[in-house]
């Protein structure tokens, strides 16, 4: 556990180092922000015991930045498009993943697939909004879901 | 080696205000919140995206290289959770009405 709080407030250093730089006048400011950033972290994000890949998680990297260049070039032709090409829909989609972090983890995850916007649970299924119901939504978020556990959650 | 930074500097900026363009134009045109957010987030997190690639060759040094990464990282984790959470209260006032 102090392994784990002293590895996190290590990048926490580093992110600040990025930020803001290298000034002895700042670091009373530094190390309040770097003991708030750990303490709320390890509160809020609770050191996983899952096995973690890297190349899994090379993979979901790659994975994530095809699917922004692909949502993003979709969101662009639909909105420049003079037909307005949409069909927007609600779409429920079962997923395994336990409830609490991993679920969440999934769906910032999947916010940024083309298409797909997650807007909640019902009845223990994730609500996704499309912009066109017609996709294959439910098998690209099956997917994305399989890269996750591969990468993350292998347990 | 400057001549090919500033090409892709050009390209990449270039792209990535095009995809801000679009996400404005989605912004402007789709007809309710949920729609809308999808232009925000998709468009613009690319846009934002290729505008940091395309000032990486410009960065006076690795530290900056680094804040802009961090930047873009910042960017799509802010806009990742803060779509989340308009998406779904305007899906329950939505289904409230």
């Amino acid at each position: 556990m102090a392994l784990k709080a002293a590895s996190r407030a290590a990048w926490f250093l580093c992110l600040w180092l990025v930020l803001a730089g290298a000034d002895p006048a700042d670091i009373p400011a530094a190390a309040a922000a770097i003991a708030a950033a750990t303490w709320t972290s390890l509160r809020l994000l609770e050191p996983s015991t899952a096995r973690r890949s890297v190349r899994a998680i090379g993979q979901l990297v790659l994975l994530f930045l095809y699917h922004s260049v692909v949502a993003g070039t979709d969101v662009a032709r639909r909105a420049l498009d003079p037909r307005l090409p949409l069909r927007p829909g609600f779409v429920a989609y079962p997923t395994r993943l336990s409830s609490g972090i991993r679920r969440n983890v999934f769906t910032t995850l999947t916010s940024l697939l083309p298409g797909t916007v997650p807007t909640g649970e019902e009845n223990g299924q994730l609500v996704y909004h499309c912009l066109d119901v017609e996709q294959p939504v439910v098998a690209e978020l099956a997917a994305e879901e399989a890269a996750l556990v591969r990468a993350l959650y292998n347990d | 080696m400057s001549l090919l930074g500033d090409i892709i500097t050009i390209v990449a900026v270039s792209a990535g205000a095009f995809f801000f363009l679009a996400g404005t134009v989605g912004l402007l045109r789709f007809p309710d919140t949920l729609t809308r957010l999808h232009a925000l987030t998709k468009a613009d997190n690319l846009g934002l995206g290729l505008v940091v690639l395309g000032l990486l060759p410009q960065a006076a040094s690795l530290r900056d290289g680094f804040k802009l990464v961090s930047i873009w990282l910042l960017g799509l984790l802010a806009g990742a959770t803060v779509s989340q959470l308009i998406a779904r209260a305007a899906r329950q006032g939505e289904s409230a009405r």
